[in-house]
């Protein structure tokens, strides 16, 4: 229970948090990017580095932890606990303290995604009722934590989702059924359906929803991105044999029940080991990267020609977000790496490779 | 980023590899590749055409005899495929070649149901320039012709359209194999790793990676996919699961793998454990003894463990020691590989 000296030292310290652009008054007005890293299996950290690569702010995490999210005005960033995660944590950038922890209702646990409202005054997170399994979607106020809304999923394991627009989520439901005491064990392999849905967050209806044929339903649907046209891209985990052949990317859109997959070449495909970690677009939304730890690997396409352009070779790559150069993306790796790639001028440059560092799973760009 | 800056001067600790300077890696690389992977794949390619050269005399002559000539060929190639089984990076990946020349675990039975088909259909579609490179990998290699030879649904001593399958199967079998042993041959691991932009990109280095990822990998696999699923360490007992359960080789094949890590570690001049000992003895050591002992434990475990009459609780007993030493050796190969400067499977090992 929180003692009232407490709470109010607590309201006190969201209050009077610095914005971004106050922020980035008394700086330079670098960019920066939000990401949790480990030194080994027991150090683990949450960090802000900047365009050169070099890390200008940390804290420590109890446990590994899987995305940022970050506030779209208050200097704030926000890590969420990996699959099954059960606290994110949130840090005001300008005082270096940790000012909120927000752990899930009981009998839920999160997926590793969070979002904030376009404004900032709503939290979206996505959580699995693990005694039945059920997806569930929960809006909840920003700085209390407090749920003020929660919507089902309309699938198993909300992995994460992204905005639309201000009233429509886009989810990826991945169709994995898990339970904390089980570890991540998969409980519903053979019956395992997931599903992209468009969900209204004015009524929790759905506008669209889609899915794979039948015999790809071991294709979890886990991670994705929607560029400024309106079109999602969609990367896939399959649990089904790694011979198999199947596709591992698609496109998808709010007014099309299909999936669309995309092509790439076999030989990358194979490469791929059915694992793609990070979905992204770059800032000017023609171009697709998705990432594959497994694969060592940043696949690009040219989104509306469905063209692939090819790959970037990084070991144990999987974070990515787009610079704010069209074309551009920066990659992060667990060995270390912060690479730029720009796949449309073939330009790669190594920012920095931080050879003790394992960069997690996902990053953020922050807009100051 | 004056306020940032105050707020914290982030200086990383450097945990500088004792072992880190060009050439490092090339003892226990070119020693691995040379005399565990390149003359295994010379053995498996001998054995293949041996195998491909004896199914033809069971079908231009068959008798029980050949049969079981061309079985016995069968079992020497399939422990050759166990000393290289570890490595799925090089020329076996080109074709999904890894995955052919063993489909399995085949738990829906596709091995069978395509191999009926095909014994079923046109012959001659398999003389077909590109067939067996569109051939699906259930057909391909050693999975299809243990089944030929052992499962009950297939008669090559009097079926002609069986015997002919495993013929053309054999031959292809063997072409593969013999493909994958002449591309060692000629080239080197360091060709089979990707260039990668940035700073002191070291081929040797990051092609002794993926051996260690490979390793570390098919430790799991031999404990968890040969071990204890078949038995139901942690489900249900299923022994057709087993690795080659048909021909018995499902234990043998086992001790074998286990057989190999001490030959990994051991290979090249310096070796990997030569280098070990350098960065951390004790360490080092301990993987040493643990790996002895994985040896030890496979070749006490009784020849009828996967096929004689014990209850689930005592193949659970017997096979406990088994499983425990070889998460250990896990542990302490992970432990060694870090220490040693390597920074494996953050995210492939371990995403979400």
């Amino acid at each position: 229970m929180l003692s009232r000296r407490s709470f109010l030292l607590l309201s006190g310290a969201l209050i009077t948090t610095s914005s971004w652009a106050a922020l980035s008054q008394q700086k330079t007005g670098e960019t920066l990017y939000a990401s949790a890293y480990s030194l080994d299996k027991n150090t683990h950290f949450f960090g802000l580095f900047n365009d050169e690569g070099t890390i200008l702010w940390t804290a420590p995490l109890p446990d590994r932890a899987h995305a940022p999210v970050v506030h779209p005005n208050q200097s704030i960033i926000g890590i969420v606990g990996r699959r099954p995660g059960f606290f994110m944590d949130f840090f005001d950038v300008s005082s270096s303290q940790r000012i909120k922890r927000i752990e899930p209702s009981k009998d839920h646990h999160f997926y590793g995604h969070a979002l904030f409202s376009a404004d900032g005054t709503q939290l979206i997170t996505q959580e699995n009722y693990y005694p039945t399994g059920e997806g569930r979607i929960f809006i909840r106020d920003w700085p209390s934590g407090n749920i003020l809304q929660s919507f089902n999923s309309n699938g198993i394991g909300p992995h994460e989702s992204v905005f639309l627009n201000d009233q429509v989520l886009i989810i990826a439901n991945g169709g994995l059924m898990t339970h904390p005491r089980e570890d991540r064990d998969i409980l519903n392999l053979d019956t395992m359906q997931p599903n992209v849905t468009y969900l209204s967050l004015k009524d929790g209806r759905i506008l669209n929803q889609a899915s794979h044929r039948d015999e790809l339903h071991q294709l979890s649907i886990r991670h994705l991105d929607v560029n400024p046209k309106g079109t999602v891209a969609l990367g896939f985990q399959y649990q089904g044999d790694i011979w198999d052949q199947v596709p591992l990317v698609a496109l998808s859109r709010l007014e099309h029940p299909e999936l669309d997959y995309l092509p790439m070449p076999e030989d990358i495909r194979i490469r791929f080991k059915q694992y793609c970690g990070s979905v992204c677009f770059d800032k000017s939304g023609d171009i697709l990267a998705i990432s594959t730890p497994r694969g060592g690997l940043v696949a690009y396409w040219h989104v509306d020609t469905k063209t692939f352009l090819g790959v970037e070779n990084c070991r144990d790559v999987c974070g990515l977000v787009a610079t704010s150069n069209a074309h551009e993306f920066l990659l992060t790796s667990g060995t270390g790496a912060q690479l730029k790639s720009n796949p449309v001028q073939n330009i790669s440059k190594m920012v920095k490779n931080h050879t003790n560092i394992q960069w997690d799973n996902h990053f953020r760009h922050i807009n100051i | 980023m004056k306020h940032l800056s105050k707020l914290m001067a982030f200086t990383m600790s450097t945990i500088t590899p004792l072992l880190a300077s060009a050439g490092t890696w090339e003892g226990p690389l070119t020693g691995i590749t040379s005399q565990i992977v390149t003359q295994g794949y010379q053995a498996y390619s001998a054995s293949s055409k041996s195998l491909q050269d004896l199914s033809s005399a069971l079908c231009a002559s068959p008798s029980a005899q050949t049969l079981e000539a061309a079985k016995t060929a069968f079992k020497i190639n399939a422990q050759d495929w166990q000393q290289v089984q570890w490595l799925n990076f090089g020329p076996v990946t080109y074709f999904m070649r890894y995955y052919a020349f063993e489909y399995w675990p085949d738990k829906k039975g596709v091995t069978q149901r395509q191999l009926r088909a095909l014994a079923q259909g046109d012959p001659s579609i398999m003389d077909a320039p590109k067939f067996w490179t569109s051939a699906s990998i259930a057909v391909r290699g050693l999975t299809a012709i243990e089944s030929l030879l052992y499962h009950p649904d297939f008669t090559p001593v009097q079926s002609t359209s069986h015997c002919l399958l495993l013929e053309k199967i054999t031959a292809h079998h063997a072409k593969s194999a013999d493909a994958v042993f002449k591309q060692w041959q000629e080239g080197k691991a360091e060709d089979w790793v990707f260039d990668e932009e940035g700073m002191g990109f070291d081929p040797e280095k990051v092609a002794l990676e993926q051996f260690l990822q490979q390793w570390l990998e098919h430790m799991s696999a031999v404990k968890d996919a040969k071990l204890e699923t078949p038995i139901g360490y942690n489900g249900r007992e299923n022994l057709k699961l087993a690795e080659f359960y048909r021909s018995n080789l499902s234990l043998k094949a086992i001790q074998k793998n286990v057989q190999t890590y001490r030959e990994i570690y051991h290979t090249g001049s310096p070796s990997l454990f030569d280098l070990a000992k350098q960065s951390d003895a004790n360490l080092a050591e301990q993987l040493e003894q643990q790996l002895t002992e994985n040896t030890k434990l496979a070749l006490q475990l009784p020849d009828d463990f996967f096929h004689g009459n014990y209850t689930k609780e005592q193949r659970f007993d017997l096979a406990q020691p088994l499983v425990k030493s070889i998460s250990n050796s896990q542990s302490y190969l992970s432990s060694l590989v870090t220490k040693l400067g390597f920074q494996i499977g953050f995210n492939s090992r371990d995403g979400d």
